[in-house]
């Protein structure tokens, strides 16, 4: 466990290089360049606001805040999670011409993406401002709950990356389950909104305990619930023990198998 | 300049084939292995066995073979990529393998960009690339289209430009697979330059290829390859000579 930590920090200037060359390439050639990182969320949140702000009349005040505090962390673990179910096999030709430790490519994955969200954030606080809100000193918390999100992925991430190598399926599978928690995390509409005999359902996804702190910090301007944090915590170091170890039985087989 | 910087005890590197209904996706997995429960038989082959082998520090290796004798394997175990499924490897020294250049381009990034990330992919430090970039570039003959996107390269620039970071990072011992015929003869001419440099400076260096006359005029030593194992180790004049027999008889 402690091992590939280590490798993780001996390889920093890689990882940041290399998240560097993801944030590059992915706009590179465009005439807007970063600026679709804004773009993109904003086209999305512009279309989910006309559908259920306006369609459906979800009865929410300042629902665009609400809906846009809990897409940003959720398209950031999406995104993550599918591009580091790649990682491995498309940075295959890499993985069996050179050695390195592999657990960095999906550990870029999950932090390029961050810093995607990270940059879709002025478009929140944008909104906030617009509506009204202000920024409570929550805010404090963010990078707890950022730490938190970045680790509970990563476990997870390992898990996808590796599996994938062996069994290519997941590549399918894995965007109808990302659509499902997307649909089935209260993001798109609050806890309170769930039928009572329903919320248990709910209560057991670590997501909706995750997406619930973005909402305290950004809309509710409630203090977080401990427990969850609580929870999440666990939750994050438990999925960083498995995904570790899973990688580690696994990794010395990439070079023949990708 | 003394004692082994490469030691092979019993080396052996199996290869699974994947001929056989194998589970690579989730329902052969679980119609197959799951539903029938029963052994695979283990298919594989093994490409390098029991070889036993002492690499002496500063000396000039060529490897010589047939086609699927295990050469490049050879290679992938000493860089690490690949583990050894029995015996025991001991590497002393930092290795650079010019196996296969520009590995981890990204298409869409300048040649300058590449250096960076390359370079860093194979263990050089941001401000160690920084002072060798001029040489890097001069050495690739890119000139003016280093900042231009590698994608809109040839393949000859392609590979002058990964050949030319791999051949700056200075390492102690260097594996060389067939790569030196990248470039026109002027740049294959300089690259032996670099490479008689790095021999002068008593580095250890492996070299596979199907050049004869290039393991008989620039190699210390000479091994052959036959069918994953140690065939000959010796002169290299007496190696080729005896492989160049075994293949011209056959």
């Amino acid at each position: 466990m402690i091992k590939p930590i280590r490798q993780l920090y001996r390889y920093r200037a890689l990882i940041s290089v290399l998240i560097q060359r993801e944030l590059k390439a992915k706009y590179r050639g465009t005439a807007l360049g970063l600026l679709w990182s804004l773009i993109n969320p904003l086209v999305l949140t512009a279309i989910y606001l006309l559908v259920f702000s306006v369609y459906m009349r979800v009865g929410m005040e300042n629902y665009p805040a609400f809906l846009l505090s809990g897409i940003l962390p959720w398209t950031w673990f999406s995104m993550g999670l599918s591009e580091s179910a790649h990682s491995i096999i498309s940075n295959g030709g890499l993985i069996k011409k050179v050695y390195l430790p592999s657990e960095i490519f999906p550990f870029v994955s999950i932090g390029s993406n961050m810093v995607h969200y990270l940059f879709s954030l002025p478009i929140l606080i944008f909104l906030l401002f617009l509506m009204g809100l202000k920024l409570s000193w929550l805010l404090l918390f963010l990078p707890i709950v950022l730490g938190i999100q970045f680790v509970l992925s990563y476990g997870i991430a390992l898990i996808l990356a590796s599996l994938a190598v062996q069994f290519r399926d997941l590549l399918h599978i894995l965007p109808n389950l990302l659509m499902m928690g997307l649909f089935l995390t209260p993001i798109f509409y609050p806890m309170t909104m769930i039928p009572e005999k329903y919320r248990l359902l709910v209560q057991v996804n670590p997501m909706a305990h995750l997406m619930k702190l973005y909402q305290d910090i950004f809309f509710y301007h409630q203090m977080l619930s401990p427990w969850s944090l609580g929870i999440l915590v666990g939750l994050s170091s438990i999925s960083l023990w498995v995904g570790l170890s899973f990688f580690e039985a696994r990794k010395d087989w990439f070079a023949e198998e990708v | 300049m003394s004692g082994a910087a490469i030691e092979f005890s019993g080396v052996s590197k199996k290869y699974r084939r994947h001929t056989q209904p194998r589970a690579t996706t989730l329902k052969s997995f679980l119609l197959y292995d799951l539903w029938n429960r029963r052994e695979i038989a283990p298919n594989v082959t093994w490409a390098l066995r029991d070889i036993d082998l002492t690499i002496k520090k500063g000396i000039t290796l060529g490897v010589v073979g047939r086609n699927g004798s295990g050469k490049s394997t050879l290679l992938k175990l000493v860089s690490r990529i690949l583990k050894p499924d029995r015996g025991s490897l001991t590497i002393d020294g930092k290795v650079t393998a010019l196996i296969e250049l520009g590995a981890g381009f990204h298409p869409e990034l300048t040649g300058r960009e590449n250096i960076m990330i390359n370079g860093i992919i194979l263990g050089l430090t941001q401000d160690e690339i920084k002072t060798k970039m001029d040489e890097i570039i001069r050495f690739s003959e890119v000139g003016g289209y280093v900042d231009d996107p590698v994608r809109t390269y040839s393949s000859g620039m392609y590979m002058r430009l990964g050949f030319s970071v791999a051949i700056h990072v200075n390492p102690e011992i260097l594996l060389i697979d067939e790569v030196l015929s990248v470039g026109d003869a002027a740049f294959t001419h300089k690259c032996i330059d670099k490479m008689n440099a790095f021999q002068k400076e008593g580095k250890t260096i492996i070299l596979v290829t199907h050049d004869l006359g290039m393991v008989r005029s620039w190699c210390n030593e000479a091994i052959w390859m036959d069918g994953g194992c140690l065939r000959m180790k010796g002169d290299p004049e007496n190696v080729v000579e005896a492989y160049t027999r075994a293949m011209c008889g056959a």
